[in-house]
């Protein structure tokens, strides 16, 4: 008799702030503090969001270079407006904004001057820097990194909107769903669903290969 | 008040998730994949941590940053970008970039080529203009008494002008060149 909760309601009943309420509930008092000269407070604020920052840059597959300058103008700008940011309880959506709009804009600029718009040439930019080296080195986590090495390979490997979404999502703290809006340009209702799809996807794969 | 009564209305609610075995039976495989996908996201952001983590050098220039916080200097406000609002001309190669900034009733033309950086104050006045590439200046400039500035050192990576005129301290929007 119970048919349970459908689909579309389990969406919808997923909270869109998760446990970013909690890591950020008092991201605006550190803004207000930094802006009256606290620096423990502006260090808190880097520390708490710049992995946001991050997560956008590689979201967009930018290469190194361009990556490592997206990120310090973003961070440049941030200070430059503190204390003129309207809602400093949404900074962590003010930088995700303003990181897409530079990664956006040298997509842009690299369309203009490169006469390809091979995304290869894009990957290949960033595949560089594969940190992975600097990881694997101790005996005790060789078998834990190969795992970790693994289920990293198989999100790569996701299409480009669930790796791009998904690379957002796994910043830590979480961002919030708002933050996560600002850092892709798509509609907070709509990322529950493609959250779950991506997930989804992302399990399939590690099944067939028989991991985890 | 009974809880069972209650389901068949607003199931959606999802009121009474710790009580009833029949809600539990009704959405045990979505909360089963709830739970698996929770855990694949949690997973995911520790090898994100060990993968891809925030590179240390960029975490200190963030945090140094904190000294290009004024309050005092006026922003002078990004409100043309040729990357973003002109219309690319076909066959064009090495086009300028030409930004404007505006702050108040002082507007910043700048044009950045390969091979250098041109700029104009209007209404024109002299100025002394720092080129800032992070919290510490570069380059300082003069603009001469029609408005003019120009730099033979094209600005790299992120960069801002830092113009004292008149009393005044204006610095335009940071970006990246």
């Amino acid at each position: 008799m119970r048919s349970g909760t459908s689909p579309a309601t389990a969406y919808d009943d997923r909270p869109y702030t998760r446990g970013g309420t909690v890591d950020r509930s008092d991201v605006g008092a550190l803004v207000r503090s930094a802006v009256d000269g606290d620096t423990a407070a502006w260090k808190a604020l880097v520390d708490g969001l710049s992995p946001l920052v991050w997560s956008v840059v590689r979201a967009h597959r930018l290469s190194d270079a361009d990556g490592h300058e997206v990120y310090q103008t973003v961070w440049f700008r941030f200070a430059q407006h503190l204390g003129r940011i309207r809602e400093p309880h949404k900074a962590g959506s003010w930088l995700a904004s303003t990181a897409r709009n530079e990664c956006l804009k040298v997509i842009k600029g690299l369309k203009r001057l490169t006469p390809t718009d091979d995304p290869q040439l894009l990957d290949r930019a960033s595949e560089d820097r594969t940190p992975e080296q600097s990881v694997l080195d101790s005996e005790e986590a060789a078998a834990q990194s190969e795992l970790v090495r693994f289920l990293w390979q198989e999100f790569e490997a996701l299409g480009d909107r669930c790796r791009q979404l998904l690379r957002v999502l796994i910043a830590s703290p979480p961002p919030s769903y708002q933050e996560v809006s600002a850092a892709l340009g798509i509609a907070v209702g709509s990322i529950g669903p493609m959250r779950q799809r991506c997930l989804r996807r992302l399990r399939a794969r590690l099944d067939a290969r028989g991991a985890l | 008040m009974n809880d069972m009564n209650d389901m068949n209305g607003i199931n959606g609610a999802n009121g009474g998730h710790d009580g009833g075995q029949d809600d539990v039976f009704g959405e045990a495989p979505f909360v089963d994949e709830e739970l698996d996908h929770d855990r694949l996201e949690e997973e995911l952001r520790e090898a994100t941590a060990i993968l891809d983590p925030v590179p240390a050098e960029l975490r200190r220039i963030a945090i140094e940053a904190y000294a290009l916080h004024d309050l005092d200097a006026r922003i002078a406000e990004l409100t043309f970008d040729s990357l973003v609002d002109a219309i690319p001309v076909r066959g064009a190669v090495d086009v300028p970039r030409m930004l404007t900034f505006h702050s108040g009733g002082l507007t910043v033309d700048v044009e950045v080529t390969g091979d250098g950086l041109l700029g104009q104050l209007l209404p024109p006045q002299s100025a002394a203009i720092e080129v800032l590439h992070g919290p510490r200046a570069t380059a300082v400039l003069t603009a001469d008494d029609m408005g003019r500035f120009s730099s033979t050192a094209p600005p790299t990576g992120p960069f801002a002008l830092r113009l004292r005129t008149g009393g005044e301290v204006v610095v335009t929007e940071w970006l990246r060149a």
